[in-house]
């Protein structure tokens, strides 16, 4: 995996520090670093170009009207813009789901894909990337179960009915899964 | 089974992944406001989460994208556009002689966006449609849902200014189609006391005319959920040219 230059993760944390004090150039240079991958989480999530596109830009906008939101100390920025474009996004797929009834299922849950896709984007090399290792500690049904919903955003009873498994079945396995998955993230290195 | 753990251990977890949804999403939202340990421990799963999303093929968006965002951040078409919506609410205060004061207070939403520069006096920019809005009176109170709805942006502006949550309901506003027999659409759940700008669907937006019905209803916390009916219809209104 390249990891992008520490250079490239110094000019976006000094952007969003000028986004921060309103410069609103700041937000075309946050863009321009950062978008291609926020496009595809929020792609990847609404699996439609129109919505993501909307998701997309209300990502950006909402960044900017709250520039405030982001706190440096606590995270770097490219992890947080893309765990706020995945949530943004996954909010859009719950509002949208009451209207949504008339999205086939198999459509909806394609199969997440298994390997690491990721190139030439940026990478925090910062951070704690325990997740790869203590997700592959997982039994196979409770992984599979536990990255459905992280990369489709799907919730306990779309998992249960595309998996054909009873609700409370698939609550148990997720929930005990990431019990362990927290205790393998907390282990002190 | 006995060795589930409790789901109060795994609630900031299953937040954190979006495995929530109906009431189960609201408590956890709620907690998350109201409990800095519980917001603590959904930060801690967003972080430790983060790095699977670079597993993520990135794609590359369509450059109108970021014009859409440049145009929003406040061009002149904005401007433009508050000026004449402005006097087409005054003017549908004139002729209805109802207070339009939370709606004017929707569209204000509009100039809110930083740094916007006057434009002085080119008129108003063409839009795609007439925009619409409804009033929808609430109960036997004095207080007015207000609808606004732009055609060519497609977004529907909601003031619930004044309105308060019961925090046991939740109230959902939906279109009625035009076409007979079709399902409503939801146009969200509406959030008490703020003022919202939603991007509606294009289906949806496409349903919005004048004189398209609305109506509110009460809902579980989160909005109705996808295996029940709709609750009762509280209230309900009509969008009218404006």
């Amino acid at each position: 995996m390249k990891r992008a230059s520490s250079e490239a993760r110094e000019r976006l944390k000094a952007a969003m520090a000028r986004l921060a004090n309103g410069d609103r150039a700041a937000l075309e240079d946050v863009y321009r670093a950062t978008s291609t991958k926020l496009f595809g989480i929020c792609l990847r999530i609404l699996k439609d170009t129109k919505e993501a596109e909307d998701a997309l830009q209300d990502v950006y906008l909402t960044l900017w009207r709250r520039a405030d939101r982001y706190d440096p100390e606590r995270a770097s920025p490219i992890s947080w813009l893309a765990t706020f474009a995945r949530n943004r996004a996954i909010d859009r797929l719950r509002v949208g789901k009451v209207r949504g009834a008339s999205v086939p299922v198999e459509e909806a849950a394609p199969v997440s894909d298994p390997a690491p896709l990721a190139e030439d984007m940026l990478i925090d090399a910062e951070r704690d990337e325990r997740v790869h290792s203590c997700i592959e500690k997982l039994d196979d049904k409770t992984r599979d179960a536990i990255r459905t919903a992280f990369f489709d955003g799907l919730t306990y009873a779309e998992i249960a009915e595309n998996t054909g498994t009873p609700l409370g079945t698939i609550k148990s396995w997720i929930r005990r899964g990431l019990m362990k998955l927290k205790t393998c993230l907390e282990v002190e290195r | 089974m006995s060795d589930d753990p409790r789901p109060e251990d795994v609630m900031a977890a299953e937040y954190a992944l979006g495995l929530l949804q109906g009431e189960d999403l609201l408590a956890a939202r709620a907690r998350e406001a109201s409990d800095p340990g519980f917001a603590e421990e959904v930060s801690f799963w967003q972080q430790r989460l983060a790095p699977l999303l670079d597993e993520i093929q990135p794609e590359t968006p369509r450059e109108e994208v970021w014009q859409r965002i440049s145009a929003e951040l406040g061009g002149a078409s904005d401007t433009a556009e508050v000026i004449s919506l402005n006097a087409r609410l005054k003017r549908w205060k004139l002729a209805t002689g109802f207070a339009a004061a939370a709606a004017v207070a929707a569209v204000s939403l509009l100039v809110l966006s930083p740094a916007q520069t006057p434009v002085p006096q080119i008129g108003p920019t063409p839009v795609a449609g007439d925009p619409l809005a409804a009033s929808i009176p609430i109960g036997d109170t004095q207080l007015r849902l207000a609808v606004t709805f732009l055609p060519d942006r497609q977004e529907l502006l909601i003031s619930a200014s004044g309105l308060t949550a019961d925090g046991v309901h939740d109230h959902e506003l939906w279109l009625v189609p035009q076409s007979e027999g079709a399902p409503l659409l939801s146009l969200g759940v509406i959030a008490p006391g703020e003022e919202r700008r939603v991007a509606l669907d294009p289906a949806v937006a496409a349903e919005m005319a004048d004189g398209s019905a609305l109506v509110l209803t009460r809902e579980p916390l989160g909005g109705k959920p996808a295996d029940a009916d709709a609750g009762p219809v509280v209230a309900e209104g009509r969008m009218h040219i404006i």
